[in-house]
């Protein structure tokens, strides 16, 4: 079998394995800050923040077992606006928030029979595509040349920085490595009390482990001499779009590595939303509704652009690696969620 | 009463052709003229002009696999297919890619024997803009054949790293596919690591990076040459070059070189299994 095969059907079992896992659990970073920062019940969102530091400390070890190069992958790109990424992330996590639920969430209530996240996808995919390649492109290119920074670091990452500051790279992948990874996981098992839900501790850990699952399949499996295929894991911004294009262009384009994780995603909360009982068809109630998803939409697939990210790209696949960006883009997103449930912009209805 | 829309839609007396087959018939002569033009792409490229000397290439004949949209124009796959031969005149001799969207037109020749098994090649090329690919090929019979085919480039999603590891260049590598299969050609893939400088890049100083290509790649067997080929800038960086090679009549080692425009040159062989 060709290389490019295996990574297309890895991609997709690593999609079935998200999908299923987080229909089961309710796997979704608006949900459990909306819970969180409304209503005091913070155990989804840390089911989330355990899933981060699963993905960082695995993600380090994996990379210091030479599974992988996690510098080939475009969170650890030299030069990054300092300004526009994070700006990018309130965007998207306005925008998730809006539309209740990201682009990975709306993927599984897509499955289970919520047709409003239908809507979502297609404008964070449309809308993701007219900032990368799109009418809105030229427009991201301009204003992603103000603030750009280059940090002069072996990779802009706290492993890059503490390899350049002349540590070892067994030490500078691990302190970090374990410090983010553990201490994610002590805040979300002591004071947000995850421990007490075994169901979601166990969702956590495996989404977790899927995102070095996800670099070692691009980064080693993916790694030919001769046709080397991008290094990436799980995200949602540029894959949703890049679905919604291989629909409509698959005679002219090949299938990539994200699109065969939405497609495995789909499938994989199908199952399980058609096993456990849960598929029920909903549709929009009212047209206001309809318009807080279309922008939530909107919002997500230009802020994912700006952003290099999602809340499961840049929170999950991009702080595995470490990245300085990734750390702005995840506060960003942070910020645009609290926007949205407090603040003088708030939603309506968020809290 | 008849209305009028209806006597004017009738078929007049006389036996004259009806004006609307009349209208249908200039409405198909312009789409039939206007897909020849989209076809006779070479037509604009004088390069390819010079080439054909007055000769008509049969449009169509070459199959031109590369993606309909690609967000990367520093890489775009592209593989070449021959028509089925029936015999060896009728195979490929020679074979020229154009780029007239690009700076320079030129992207590729290659000189092919029928060691090669008239196999398709695939390589990397770069595309500035949205533009048709063209094609040329000679028969060894002095047949021309022609392929065509339109590929969209838009700005890069992603802002890919512009390394310079101008260290590791120069380093090739090559692996033949090693098991026949048979009345199967076997295929050779060959790479060179080497950043391909068009001499056209800006540093970011403003001082433009001067032109540093790879010209041309050869491989011989026993001594004799089976594939040349000569690079313009407009192969991607890391030349990529896929070749067939026929196991029943070119089996064995098979020596690759590339060389620079400066003159420098690098080696590599590569074992292609015998089949009866």
């Amino acid at each position: 079998m060709e290389h490019t095969t295996v990574i297309l059907w890895a991609g997709f079992g690593i999609g079935l394995l998200y999908g299923a896992i987080a229909q089961r659990m309710e796997f979704c970073l608006s949900g459990g800050l909306r819970e969180w920062w409304g209503e005091a019940r913070p155990r989804r969102a840390a089911a989330f923040l355990l899933a981060m530091g699963t993905a960082v400390t695995a993600t380090q070890a994996a990379a210091l077992f030479g599974a992988f190069t996690s510098g080939d992958s475009i969170y650890l790109q030299p030069t990054f606006s300092w300004w526009v990424v994070p700006l990018g992330g309130v965007l998207f996590g306005y925008g998730m928030m809006a539309a209740r639920g990201c682009g990975s969430r709306a993927l599984v209530l897509l499955a289970d029979g919520n047709l409003r996240s239908l809507l979502v996808l297609l404008c964070l995919g449309v809308s993701a595509f007219a900032a990368l390649t799109g009418i809105l492109a030229p427009a991201r290119l301009w204003i992603s040349g103000f603030g750009a920074v280059s940090l002069q670091w072996v990779t802009p990452s706290l492993d890059g920085a503490l390899l350049s500051a002349g540590w070892a790279e067994a030490p500078a992948r691990l302190f970090p490595g374990l410090a983010v990874g553990l201490g994610l996981a002590a805040i979300a098992l002591g004071p947000l009390g995850l421990r007490k839900a075994p169901k979601q501790v166990a969702g956590g850990v495996l989404i977790g482990l899927l995102v070095p699952a996800g670099w070692i399949v691009t980064g080693h499996f993916g790694a030919d001499d001769f046709d080397p295929v991008p290094v990436e894991s799980l995200t949602f911004v540029a894959p949703i779009g890049d679905s919604i294009q291989y629909l409509m262009l698959s005679t002219g384009i090949s299938l990539q590595f994200g699109v065969a994780v939405v497609g495995g995603v789909l499938a994989g909360a199908l199952a399980a939303s058609l096993v456990s009982r849960d598929f029920e068809l909903r549709g929009f109630d009212n047209p206001h509704d309809m318009l807080r998803a279309i922008s939530g939409g909107t919002l997500m697939g230009i802020g994912g652009a700006l952003a290099m990210g999602c809340s499961v790209g840049q929170g999950l696949s991009g702080l595995s690696t470490l990245a300085v960006a990734s750390v702005l883009a995840i506060a960003g997103i942070f910020a645009g969620a609290a926007l949205a449930i407090r603040g003088p912009v708030r939603l309506r209805d968020a809290t | 009463m008849t209305h009028p829309y209806t006597t004017r839609l009738s078929a007049p007396p006389s036996g004259a052709p009806h004006p609307l087959r009349r209208v249908i018939g200039l409405f198909a002569a312009i789409l039939f003229l206007a897909a020849a033009a989209a076809d006779a792409r070479w037509e604009r490229i004088p390069e390819a002009v010079a080439l054909l000397d007055g000769a008509e290439p049969r449009a169509g004949a070459l199959e031109l696999d590369l993606p309909t949209v690609t967000q990367n124009g520093s890489s775009v796959p592209l593989t070449v297919r021959f028509p089925e031969s029936r015999g060896e005149n009728e195979t490929v001799e020679a074979l020229y890619i154009f780029a007239p969207g690009n700076p320079s037109p030129e992207v590729a020749e290659f000189s092919l024997t029928p060691a090669l098994g008239n196999g398709e090649l695939s390589t990397r090329i770069r595309l500035n803009q949205s533009q048709p690919v063209v094609a040329l090929a000679r028969t060894r019979s002095g047949d021309w054949l022609a392929g065509t085919r339109e590929v969209r480039v838009t700005v890069s999603g992603c802002i890919t790293a512009n390394q310079d590891n101008d260290a590791n260049a120069m380093q090739p590598r090559a692996r033949a596919s090693q098991r026949v299969r048979t009345g199967q050609l076997v295929d050779v893939r060959t790479l060179i690591r080497h950043p391909m400088e068009t001499g056209l890049r800006e540093r970011d100083d403003g001082t433009v990076v001067p032109e540093r290509i790879i010209q041309s790649f050869e491989a011989r067997r026993n001594g004799e040459t089976i594939l040349s080929a000569r690079f313009h800038r407009a192969v991607s960086a890391n030349p990529y070059l896929l070749f067939h090679v026929d196991p029943r009549t070119a089996g064995g080692t098979l020596e690759l070189t590339w060389t620079e425009d400066t003159g420098e040159s690098a080696s590599a062989t590569v074992e292609v299994p015998s089949a009866p």
